[in-house]
């Protein structure tokens, strides 16, 4: 070999090398390093019950100011709105009877949307397409009284969102940013939800994501209001000082894929109250 | 979140004549105290129910004074002797002159 | 002779003047601490319980007995705690619990609420939710038909949570 091709063959390998490093990864494909749940949802509920006991339960049963949104989704869902004069009664029945555990599979992946749909997207969607209805602001007092009035029609009946052929991805995405460090303190979601939970964080203990999805749009001592897993997602990302996204942006739907899972099984019970 | 003033009033469900039962009821208020700020450091004006009159038929059974340190959209739970087939009526007046009030009907059996 | 008179006019006129602004000023400053007073009424009087508890009862004798209060050991938001007062006190014609106090210690201004009661409740129970400024007591005192009083303490936790909120 000549010196020239050598030293051309040098530096094609080096270049070669230099680029397989600094090339992207591919990310999805890319294993996480899950952590251990540090406590079982039971043992969660333990420490939980002997920190508060059951006051807050308690005052989630004996009144809940978000059950004033379900009565007002109720009748939200059977008045015409929308240049087709219908309401979602008209297509979904009276009481919405034909909407009995249409919430458990949600959020799912749309073809449409090539991306995750969350049940507040396809309230929207709904009007937008055959009521000729504005789509609903999220998080307004109406969208949210339409999507717990919708959901309780699901109440007691077990989550089951599917994670399996084209929702995979962003499934694995979503956890991805779940155990994504970011913010001002390098704090990720699953640091304490699963690596610490059952420890204290001040006054809060740190829950185990088992129920983090089973009961929302929710009230919360803290807002003093009611509101949707979105925007307590970004609520969270906040707390956790790090930049936000819109609410149902792309890694907060993800986000809720991802946390839905965690809820398989366990039944819905909406609107929910929360510290 | 929900309109403000909005009340729900929970009775028992069955009701014997003379039983002591629990009533219960939720507003809707934001029962602000006017110590806080909003984002631009502009004071929030105090906006609350501070009085709140309970009547079971003509008669007024419970007269309550409330100040800012009761919880947003309040609620409480009280006890009435069910003893005759009457209205049981609240009604929350705000200090900005607001008046919301509820009936719901005892009927002991 | 005239200079000498003209002096006495102005420091005359200049006396008069000075006592004129000079109440007027020690008017205003009177009454600047109601006017103040008024303008933050809605704000309450930084209070401490036992001023409280005086200026509702005087030098009249409480007795810690009769009164159960159910109140979370912690709060898990302080901004909503739920609280119970319980009493087996009679709730009879002649013999009734007329008046319940709800205080918490360590809010700013310690009172709460009050709820006049009659026989027609048939029990001297209550439960509220309430703000809670930092961990104290809540109190209620609780007054008879016949000026007895009786009160129930709880003491509980209230701190700044951690990223709950």
């Amino acid at each position: 070999m000549s010196r020239g091709t050598l030293s051309r063959l040098i530096m094609f390998l080096l270049i070669a090398c230099v680029i397989s490093v600094i090339a992207p990864q591919n990310s999805v494909a890319e294993e996480i390093k899950e952590y251990t749940p540090n406590v079982s949802p039971e043992e969660y509920e333990k420490r939980y019950n002997k920190a508060f006991g059951e006051f807050t339960k308690k005052m989630a049963e004996e009144g809940n100011p978000a059950d004033m949104l379900l009565d007002e989704g109720k009748e939200l869902f059977h008045k015409v709105d929308g240049t087709q004069g219908r309401s979602c009664a008209s297509c979904h029945g009276q009481n919405g009877e034909k909407l009995k555990g249409a919430a458990t599979t949600y959020p799912k992946y749309d073809p449409g949307l090539k991306g995750i749909k969350t049940f507040a997207m396809q309230i929207n969607i709904c009007r937008e397409k055959h009521m000729g209805a504005k789509p609903l602001k999220y998080d307004s007092p109406e969208q949210l009284a339409l999507e717990i009035y919708t959901k309780s029609l699901s109440n007691g009946m077990p989550i089951n969102v599917s994670i399996d052929g084209p929702a995979r991805p962003f499934y694995e995405a979503g956890k991805k940013f779940y155990y994504t460090r970011m913010g001002q303190w390098n704090f990720s979601c699953a640091l304490c939800h699963i690596k610490y939970a059952g420890h204290m964080l001040r006054v809060n203990l740190l829950s185990v994501n088992r129920n983090h999805a089973d009961h929302w749009p929710s009230y919360r001592l803290e807002w003093a209001g009611t509101g949707s897993l979105q925007k307590r997602i970004q609520g969270c990302v906040k707390n956790m000082r790090a930049k936000t996204s819109e609410l149902h942006s792309e890694e907060y739907r993800n986000v809720e894929l991802y946390l839905t899972h965690q809820s398989n099984g366990l039944p819905i019970q909406v609107p929910g109250l929360r510290m | 979140m929900a309109e403000v003033g909005k009340i729900r009033i929970k009775l028992p469900q069955s009701i014997k004549k003379g039983e002591v039962i629990p009533v219960r009821a939720l507003i809707i208020h934001p029962m602000e105290t006017g110590l806080r700020k909003d984002k631009d450091g502009k004071p929030i004006p105090a906006y609350y129910i501070n009085d709140v009159k309970v009547y079971y038929g003509d008669e007024l059974i419970t007269s309550m004074e409330w100040t800012i340190a009761v919880s947003a959209d309040p609620f409480m739970t009280f006890y009435v002797k069910a003893d005759k087939a009457a209205p049981l009526k609240i009604v929350y007046k705000d200090n900005k002159g607001g008046i919301f009030e509820e009936s719901v009907q005892i009927n002991p059996q | 002779m005239k200079q000498k008179e003209e002096s006495v006019e102005l420091s005359r006129r200049q006396f008069i003047k000075t006592t004129i602004a000079a109440s007027t000023s020690f008017l205003i400053a009177g009454s600047l601490p109601s006017l103040v007073k008024k303008a933050f009424s809605e704000t309450p009087v930084e209070e401490k319980i036992d001023d409280v508890l005086k200026r509702h009862f005087g030098n009249r004798k409480i007795e810690t007995a009769h009164v159960d209060l159910k109140a979370p050991i912690i709060a898990e938001n302080g901004a909503v705690v739920p609280i119970t007062v319980v009493s087996d006190l009679p709730m009879e014609k002649d013999n009734y619990v007329k008046k319940i106090y709800i205080y918490s210690e360590g809010n700013l201004q310690p009172y709460v609420a009050s709820a006049e009661l009659s026989p027609a409740n048939g029990k001297a129970e209550l439960a509220l939710r309430i703000k809670m400024r930092k961990t104290s007591n809540v109190r209620a005192v609780l007054e008879t038909n016949t000026g007895k009083l009786y009160q129930g303490l709880k003491s509980v936790k209230v701190t700044i949570g951690g990223c709950g909120g």
